[in-house]
C-alpha cells in the first residue's frame, strides 16, 4: 500500500482519540461535581458519555498506534521528537487501554473513591495523549 | 476480590498484551539492517563519511542532521522514508531553500527551527557524504 495512504491515516486517527479521552475526563469529572439534587439522570447521562468517548478513543488508538507503527518503519522509540513523542504514547496508550478495559468491566459498580482515582488517572491520560499529540505535530510541522 | 480488582487486573493484562503485540509487531516493519561489519565496511570506503572524521561545521551538521533529519532519511542518510542525500547534486542555495521551506506534503519546513548558521552546518555535513 502507498505509504502516503498511512500518513494521512496515521494523521486522521491520532485526534480522535487525543480529543474523545479529554472529552470522556472532563464528561466524567461534570457526572461527579454536578449535585445530586440537580438530577441523577443528568449525572448517570455524564457517565454514560464518558464511558462511550472513552472506549471509542481506545479504539481509535489502536487504528493511530498501527499507522503510526507503519509510516516510522517500526521504529518504537527514534530520535529527537520522534523519542518524544513515543516517550509520551507509550505511557499514554497503556493507560488508555487500561482504562477502558476497567471501564467495561466494572459499569457503574465502581464506589465513588474509586472513581476518583480513576478520574485522576484519565486525566494524566489525556495530558500524556496531548504531549504526544504535540510533539507529533511537531514532528510533522516543525521537524 | 471485588469487581474493581478484577478490572484492574484485566486492564493491565490487556495494556500490556496490546504493547507486547506493538513491540513484537515493529521489528517486522523495519528495513533490513546492514550487517555491522558490512557498514564499517562501507564507511572506510567513503571518504570523509564515517563520523569520527567530521570536524568542525560538518561535525556540528550531523549533530543537528541527527536529531531533525535522521528519522526520515535513515541514520546514515542514504534514505529511508526520505531521499538518499549521498551525491546531492543541488546548490547550497537550493538545499538550504528546501530544508527551510520545506516540501509540499513530503517534508516539513525547518525554519522555525534551524537558523542560517544553522542550515550552513547541515550543508557542510551533507557535502561530506559521498560515494
Amino acid at each position: 500500500m502507498d505509504n502516503s495512504l498511512w500518513v494521512k491515516m496515521h494523521g486522521g486517527t491520532t485526534h480522535f482519540p487525543i480529543a474523545l479521552v479529554m472529552a470522556s475526563a472532563l464528561f466524567d469529572l461534570a457526572g461527579l461535581v454536578v449535585p445530586e439534587n440537580v438530577g441523577r439522570s443528568r449525572r448517570a447521562g455524564f457517565r454514560a458519555a464518558g464511558f462511550y468517548t472513552l472506549i471509542l478513543g481506545a479504539l481509535g488508538s489502536i487504528g493511530a498506534v498501527l499507522s503510526g507503527l507503519v509510516i516510522s518503519r517500526g521504529q518504537l522509540w527514534g530520535r529527537g521528537n520522534l523519542a518524544h513523542h513515543h516517550t509520551f504514547l507509550w505511557p499514554a496508550f497503556g493507560l488508555l487501554t487500561s482504562l477502558a478495559v476497567w471501564r467495561l468491566v466494572v459499569g457503574n459498580h465502581a464506589s465513588n473513591h474509586t472513581f476518583r482515582i480513576y478520574l485522576g488517572i484519565a486525566f494524566i491520560t489525556a495530558a500524556l495523549m496531548g504531549a504526544a499529540g504535540y510533539f507529533g505535530g511537531e514532528l510533522l510541522l516543525n521537524g | 476480590m471485588s469487581i474493581e480488582i478484577k478490572g484492574l487486573l484485566l486492564g493491565l493484562a490487556v495494556a500490556f498484551g496490546l504493547l507486547g503485540v506493538t513491540f513484537g509487531l515493529a521489528p517486522l516493519l523495519q528495513p533490513k539492517k546492514v550487517p555491522e561489519g558490512k557498514r564499517e565496511q562501507q564507511a572506510s570506503a567513503v571518504s570523509g563519511t564515517s563520523t569520527d572524521v567530521l570536524q568542525g561545521e560538518a561535525k556540528r551538521g550531523y549533530s543537528l542532521f541527527d536529531h531533525s533529519c535522521a528519522p526520515c532519511h535513515g541514520d546514515d542518510a542514504r534514505g529511508d522514508e526520505g531521499p538518499s542525500l549521498y551525491d546531492l547534486a543541488k546548490s547550497d542555495a537550493r538545499i538550504a531553500t528546501i530544508i527551510k521551506g520545506g516540501v509540499k506534503g513530503e517534508m516539513p519546513s525547518f525554519a522555525k527551527k534551524f537558523s542560517d548558521a544553522d542550515v550552513q552546518a547541515i550543508i557542510a555535513y551533507l557535502r561530506t557524504l559521498k560515494d
